[in-house]
Parts: structure tokens; C-alpha cells; sequence
């Protein structure tokens, strides 16, 4: 018989941010479904809470994940070019079809490019980013990631802000890049202080 | 519709090879795709790899170099058959994904085989074996909300509930029992024998999956799961392998398999309802009459039979993925509590059943026990999809 070892419980979201954007990804992919199934206001009230967390994911991924990868991981720098490569093609199409009616006929093709774009890009991460931070096993500074993810997404603002409602505007400073402005602050917060 | 493959001629073997653009098939789109679409691809693909480790076994045992020659030929169209058919998973979907959809496969293809089958008593053996499978489904898809945050009704949409079958903990059987008694191959019905090689050639791919991609899990739940399933699944292709005829020769084993590709890849053509994914199986199904045409001319030659004697003069009803709600709750049912015990089954847990659990166990929780825990401390439920109503035992309905 092997000496017998204590079980290691799964990583709790709140502690581990390898969890929490994991757990992001599949609700990522929910809120592609929810949009793709529902019609009229529904549509347009799920595709808005769709922009919202895939704008906090990204900037949460930028500002937290990858700098620390470029950082620690060997090769990181190049790992964290090709996911960046990724996420400015998948913001731009956001973007563009930020400025769209989700019930204009062109937006479903688009939405659809865009959900294959975004799960290749969530499962390049889990393959080549998360194996390598949890090979760093520092519990420690996963948890404190896991806490600016969770501030990010507290503080960014589920509406865009007032005056900035037009399609016109919406495609120059709009919602996504207010979100994510928003999300950045909040993140910087936390990092600053305990990172 | 009647389809003899005896009296078919397909493509000339020296016109099967494809080039790599020819095998670099479109995978499907994981959110979009008919569900039994997947079921088909999996399928097949246990069937080629089975067809693969076959052919090199008896390789290994044939003296004769000019058969050694014949077997590489057809094994490497197989081989390419194999990469077409497997290749058409997509890179997106991620290993827990098509581990469900792996689960969906053994659910409701064994359940579907369970529902055809002539023989009483290999009857039984599928319907035994697919309530661990159940079972294991359950337990994936509460996995795969743990660490995913998906619904499993996201993969397998509705066509299979997702509930309790026989509790995996209860599968660990001592191995001995695990050993069925083989049908005649001189009596038993020819699509007995089809049947039987077709869940033993999914069963033993499923064990193959799982013995490679649950080490490439970080979660160590997800890792002890498929630990712990990876072991059913050894238990599953002892069950399944000992039904067939071991007096069958090797020239009538490989024109059994031969045979039954013809039967899978014709009747997942008959019911497929992606068009590309159809015209692999119109493909495939196409050089595999010949590959059943070579078989059958060594087995003339090396065994002085003709293979007619042995074959169904013609294809039996298309084996069809469709759901199999009502008959899976009638099993559940009456069948639950059935353990092995020699070849045959019983309901109360003997002696050595009770041996083989305390020695694996080590007096804690087995992971299939423990991922529901875990689930429930995280989510204060369950993950079940049971649209036909409540589970049919009361005992394993959810405590609220």
C-alpha cells in the first residue's frame, strides 16, 4: 500500500482564477445560446448582458492573466502574442456588431463567427495559459487574481453610459470599451494593492 | 430496404487511398450539430480502431507473409478511415464534452442493441451494462458543471435523461465475475454476433479514451473520476468480449468485422442528417464491401468455408440512434439492484463482491460519490435532466 494522502478538494472560483474564468467560459457559451434561441427584446437584453461579461473576461484576461504569464512561464511571451492576436480579432467583431440591431438579418452570422472565434480563443487559453499556471502552483497568487476578476466584474456597469446610446457613438467609444475602461480600473485597484 | 454486401461491389482496394487533402474533413460544429450526429462519429470510430487492433493481432499471429501482406493493405485504408471519421470531432469542444457525449453513445446504442436483441440471455448482458452507463453520464455531467459551468442537456439536447442508473460505486465487481458465457456460433442469430462486436469495439474505445485523457485533467475530482470509470470500462470489455464464440477462426472473426462495418456505415448513411457527414458514411461504406469481399476470399482459401454460412444473407434492420427514454426507465425499475455472480446475475451482494469493494474503497467515498458532493456544496443540488417525470426508484429521487 502507497502512504495514504489527504484529498485534494477541487479549487473554489473565488480562491483559484484558473476556476472562475473557466467557469466564465461556460457562461460565456450559455449567453451565446440564450441569444442565438430568444427573439426581440430578449434578444437584445441577453446579447447586452453577453457584451458585458465577455468585456470584463477580456480585460480580466489582459490585465491579470497574461502579464503574469509574459512574466513567469517560459516561452510566456509568445503564448501571450497569440492570445492577444486572438482577443483584438474578437473585440473587433464585438464591436461591430455592438453597433448592430440583434434583430437586423446580418447579425446572426456575425454572432456566429464571433461564438467560434471566442471558444477557440477560451480553449487555447485553458490548453497553453491555465496548464501553465497551475504548473506554477502558487496558490497564493491565484487567489488574489481570482479576487481582481471578482472586482472587475462587480463594478463594471451593466448599462453604457448615458449619451453614448447611438449606434454612431456606440462604434467610437462605445459600451464595450467603456465596460472594459471600467473593468481595468477595478482590477488595477486590487493588483495594486496585494499584487 | 434489403442490402446483401455479398452481392454489392465496391471500390477497388487500389483506388481506397486519399490524399491529405481528402482526409482533412470539416470537424462539426459542437453547438449546432444533431447530437446523434456526434453519436455516429463516435461510434465509428470505436469500430475502426477495434477493425485496426484487430487485423495487427491476427497479423501477429498469421505465419503466412503473403497474408501479412493483404492485412496491411486493408489496415492502412482502415487506418485512414479512422482519421476521416474521428477527425470530424471539432478542437472546441473540450475533453469532458465528448466524454458525455461518449456516455450518450454507450446509453442509448447499448440501450437500442439491448431492445433488438434475439437472445435472451445476451439480452440481459446490455441491458445490465447500460445502467452503469447511465449512471456514468450522471456523474460526467455533474463534472461538467463543476468545472465548465454547462448543463450537460447543452450536448446531449434533450434526447437522453440525465439521472441516476445503477450508482457507479456498485460497479466494482470482482473481475472473475465479470465473465459471461459466450453465445454458439453454429446456432445464435447473425445479428447476435454483429451486436456483440459492436458494443465490445465502443465499450473498449471508451476504456481507451478515458485511460488517456483523464491524466490531462488538473481538477483532481476529474482526475479520480475518470480514474474510477477507466476502471468500469476494463469491467465492461471483459463483459462484452466473453459473449462472443471464441471457437470463431480468425478468417471468421475478420470477416465478422468486416461484415459488421458494412452493417454500421449502411445504416448510419440510411439515417444521417448531416449531408457531409453522410457522404463519409456513403464513402466508407463503399470500400468496406470490399474490404468484406477480401476477407471473404481468405476465408475460402485459409478455412475451406464459404462465409455465407455464416453471415446474414442480408443486412438486418439499420441500427438507429434514437432515444430510448421509456425503455431505460423500465430497466431501471426492475433492474437496478442486479449484480454478477459466475455468469450469471443476482440481486443480493455475495461474498466476493463484498471483498472487492472494501479492498478498493479503503473505507472512503469512491470519486464517483465525492463529485456529487462536491456539486452539491457548490450548487445545493443536483444536476439531472429527467424530462419524463420523476426517477422511478423513490429511493434516488433528489432530496430537496
Amino acid at each position: 500500500m502507497s502512504p495514504a494522502t489527504a484529498p485534494t478538494p477541487a479549487p473554489a472560483p473565488e480562491q483559484d482564477v484558473v476556476a472562475l474564468l473557466m467557469g466564465q467560459h461556460g457562461e460565456i457559451r450559455n449567453l451565446f445560446d440564450e441569444v442565438e434561441q430568444s427573439s426581440g427584446d430578449t434578444r437584445r437584453d441577453a446579447f447586452r448582458r453577453l457584451v458585458r461579461m465577455l468585456a470584463v473576461h477580456e480585460t480580466a484576461e489582459e490585465e491579470v492573466v497574461h502579464p503574469y504569464v509574459k512574466r513567469t512561464v517560459d516561452g510566456g511571451a509568445d503564448i501571450v502574442a497569440d492570445r492577444l492576436a486572438e482577443e483584438n480579432a474578437a473585440k473587433e467583431a464585438l464591436s461591430e456588431l455592438d453597433g448592430m440591431d440583434p434583430e437586423d438579418s446580418a447579425f446572426m452570422p456575425r454572432l456566429l463567427e464571433l461564438r467560434i472565434a471566442v471558444m477557440e480563443h477560451a480553449r487555447a487559453e485553458e490548453r497553453y495559459e491555465f496548464a501553465q499556471l497551475r504548473r506554477l502552483n502558487d496558490a497564493g497568487r491565484l487567489a488574489t487574481m481570482a479576487k481582481a476578476v471578482k472586482a472587475a466584474e462587480t463594478t463594471a456597469p451593466i448599462h453604457p453610459h448615458p449619451g453614448t446610446e447611438t449606434a454612431a457613438k456606440n462604434l467610437a467609444v462605445g459600451p464595450v470599451a467603456a465596460v472594459m475602461d471600467r473593468a481595468r480600473d477595478a482590477i488595477r485597484k486590487v493588483m495594486g494593492k496585494d499584487g | 430496404m434489403a442490402f446483401s454486401p455479398l452481392e454489392q461491389r465496391g471500390i477497388p482496394l487500389d483506388r481506397q487511398l486519399r490524399n491529405w487533402r481528402e482526409l482533412n474533413v470539416t470537424p462539426i460544429d459542437p453547438d449546432h450539430c444533431d447530437p446523434y450526429t456526434r453519436c455516429r462519429i463516435i461510434t465509428m470510430n470505436g469500430i475502426e480502431v477495434e477493425a485496426i487492433l484487430f487485423s495487427h493481432q491476427f497479423a501477429r499471429h498469421c505465419p503466412d507473409p503473403e497474408v501479412k501482406r493483404q492485412l496491411a493493405r486493408t489496415r492502412y485504408i482502415e487506418a485512414q478511415q479512422q482519421k476521416a471519421v474521428n477527425w470530424l470531432l471539432p478542437g472546441v469542444s473540450s475533453v469532458l464534452e465528448t466524454t458525455i457525449a461518449y456516455e450518450q453513445v454507450a446509453v442509448d446504442l447499448t440501450a437500442w442493441v439491448a431492445r433488438s436483441e434475439p437472445d435472451a440471455y445476451l439480452k440481459q448482458a446490455y441491458g445490465f451494462g447500460v445502467l452503469e452507463d447511465f449512471d456514468h453520464l450522471y456523474r460526467y455531467a455533474n463534472l461538467y458543471e463543476m468545472i465548465e459551468h454547462r448543463k450537460a442537456e447543452s450536448v446531449v439536447d434533450g434526447l437522453t435523461e440525465v439521472m441516476p442508473g445503477r450508482p457507479t460505486r456498485m460497479h466494482h465487481r470482482h473481475p472473475v465475475d465479470n465473465v459471461r458465457e459466450p453465445y454458439d456460433k453454429a446456432r445464435t442469430d447473425p445479428l447476435s454476433k454483429l451486436h456483440a462486436l459492436t458494443v465490445m469495439s465502443d465499450e473498449q474505445q471508451t476504456m481507451n479514451f478515458y485511460m488517456n485523457v483523464g491524466p490531462t485533467y488538473m481538477e483532481p475530482i476529474a482526475r479520480q473520476l475518470y480514474q474510477e470509470i477507466g476502471l468500469i470500462e476494463e469491467e465492461h470489455v471483459t463483459h462484452y468480449e466473453s459473449l462472443v464464440d471464441p471457437g470463431e477462426t480468425w478468417w471468421e472473426q475478420l470477416v465478422n468485422h468486416e461484415y459488421n462495418e458494412c452493417y454500421l456505415y449502411h445504416s448510419f448513411m440510411e439515417t444521417e442528417s448531416d449531408p457531409k457527414v453522410k457522404a463519409i458514411w456513403e464513402l466508407h461504406l463503399n470500400q468496406e464491401l470490399e474490404h468484406l469481399h477480401l476477407a471473404c476470399d481468405l476465408m475460402r482459401r485459409h478455412d475451406g468455408r464459404d462465409p455465407a454460412e455464416i453471415l446474414a444473407p442480408e443486412l438486418p434492420n439499420v441500427l438507429t440512434f434514437e432515444p430510448n427514454k421509456g425503455y431505460l426507465r423500465e430497466l431501471i425499475a426492475e433492474q437496478l439492484d442486479l449484480t454478477t455472480l459466475g455468469t450469471g446475475y443476482v440481486r443480493e451482494a455475495h461474498e466476493r463482491f463484498e471483498a472487492m469493494q472494501e479492498a478498493l474503497n479503503g473505507g472512503e467515498a469512491p470519486p464517483s460519490d465525492r463529485v456529487m458532493e462536491e456539486h452539491h456544496q457548490t450548487f445545493g443540488r443536483e444536476y439531472r435532466m429527467q424530462s419524463e417525470g420523476d426517477h422511478p426508484v423513490p429511493e434516488l429521487r433528489e432530496k430537496s
